[in-house]
């Protein structure tokens, strides 16, 4: 793996994010928006349904959030047509979706940085806080994830017709066993919860998760780009 | 003439899977005793069961020839990747329904989120939609075939993680049949349950070389038609 290019990459999204700044202020006033919508759906008050009904609020928050931004990913690449000369460079097809899959994972946690806080504030202010180092290594392990799946497909629906919309049906079946354990993992951290041993397998499962679609992402995406 | 012989293999595998469905159906209402528990509704098993088990065969098929497909680029591979996926959902909904039916009748919800299998399968069905869904967005041609393998291989990454998300986040309630240390039937059963399978399984086949053909004549005409348009 040619690392130099790797990085030549990566800064080159993340300077253009730096500038254009198009994509995490929207996902960070989108995922704000939701969880004042999810906290009026659940009830102004009182919380229906408690902490497991706020996580799971949570979780969908994310993966909508994750999609916001991904719809703009390779938004460049197609409107500018830069394509053409990223394909010229002499290196491997599987980088430029490692590039990708690096920046959509910074942005995702740049994002987290402010709305797990604010999660916190809207959903659980009356409960002590979490067990920080389950929380935060569920969420960075969901993150790979999102970032290694979502940037494949959204080289795959960035040169369809009604990408906008395939994107999101593309991806949300791969999501649900993510969040399935994400959410169950996030409810463990809250105590008096603990998931004892069971957390550690489900984090061992969001790894595994990471493993799969890395792979397959890496093995894959020379195929979407292949022109 | 490769083309009557294609005829006749459709043909003969329907055959096989109108007699292999009439044996099946006999076996199922006139020779299986009833469970114990469940009583006479039991036997809608010998059709989700089989039905649930020629779905999978179905997914794995079609991307077992989407992985060829992209490995050495052979275009009718990619006919032989869809026609497995189209079938796959046809019987994946019709897995759903029964599963349904049979989940009302013991349990008395038509849904149960609590269930393993109703639940991994609903994930792999929305998948398989989502398929659908990228290969009709995109023009014919070898982009289509290979977003489309790309995609259908992605699944067979989804598979055996959903089964195992659904499996660690919850507690089971769907009935265990086949377990670990053998078959949890009798001798009756386990023959009626084989025959049903073999049946499903002889429909499905015979359905892909129907539509295989089909396919092939559509391309064909397509083939004529631009033929015809150029002379003119």
């Amino acid at each position: 793996m040619n690392a130099r290019a790797l990085r030549a990459l990566v800064r080159k999204d993340l300077l253009l994010e730096l500038r254009g700044r198009e994509v995490v202020p929207s996902m960070a006033v989108f995922v704000a928006a939701a969880f004042v919508l999810f906290r009026f759906g659940l009830g102004g008050t009182d919380l229906a349904g408690g902490t497991r009904a706020a996580t799971g609020m949570l979780w969908v928050a994310i993966v909508f959030t994750a999609l916001v931004g991904l719809s703009r990913s390779f938004a460049h690449e197609r409107e500018g047509g830069t394509w053409d000369g990223l394909l010229a460079a002499p290196v491997d097809r599987a980088l430029f979706w490692a590039a990708r899959t690096c920046s959509t994972f910074l942005f995702l946690a740049a994002v987290q940085v402010v709305a797990l806080p604010a999660f916190w504030l809207f959903f659980l202010q009356e409960h002590a806080g979490p067990s920080y180092p389950v929380l935060v290594a569920a969420v960075l392990l969901a993150d790979v994830g999102i970032a290694c799946l979502g940037s494949l497909l959204a080289g795959l629906a960035s040169s369809v017709r009604a990408r906008e919309v395939l994107l999101p049906t593309l991806f949300l079946p791969f999501s649900i066993p993510l969040v399935l354990t994400a959410v169950r993992v996030t409810t463990d951290t809250i105590p008096p919860q603990t998931g004892g041993l069971d957390t550690l397998g489900r984090l061992g499962f969001l790894a595994l998760y990471d493993t799969v679609f890395a792979l397959l992402g890496w093995a894959l995406f020379e195929y979407v780009v292949e022109d | 003439m490769p083309h009557t012989a294609r005829l006749d293999r459709a043909t003969a595998a329907t055959l096989v899977a109108a007699s292999l469905m009439a044996a099946a159906v006999a076996l199922i209402f006139f020779y299986v005793p009833s469970d114990v528990d469940q009583g006479y509704s039991q036997r809608i098993f010998y059709f989700h069961v089989p039905i649930a088990l020629t779905t999978y065969t179905l997914f794995a098929w079609g991307a077992l020839n989407a992985a060829r497909y992209l490995w050495t680029g052979r275009e009718d591979l990619d006919l032989k990747s869809y026609v497995p996926m189209h079938l796959g959902v046809i019987f994946g909904s019709l897995t759903l329904v029964t599963g349904s039916i049979w989940a009302h009748i013991s349990w008395g919800t038509w849904w149960d989120w609590g269930s393993r299998e109703l639940n991994t399968f609903l994930i792999i069905f929305l998948f398989y939609c989502a398929y659908f869904m990228l290969r009709f967005s995109v023009e014919p041609g070898a982009r289509r075939s290979r977003y489309s393998a790309v995609y259908a291989l992605l699944g067979v990454g989804l598979i055996p993680l959903s089964v195992l998300a659904v499996r660690i986040a919850q507690d089971a309630l769907h009935p265990i049949v086949f377990r670990s240390n053998g078959v949890n039937m009798d001798g009756s059963m386990f023959l009626t349950f084989c025959v049903a399978l073999a049946a499903m399984l002889s429909l499905a086949v015979s359905m892909y070389l129907v539509e295989m053909r089909g396919k092939r004549v559509d391309e064909r005409l397509a083939q004529l038609r631009r033929l015809a348009q150029e002379a003119a």
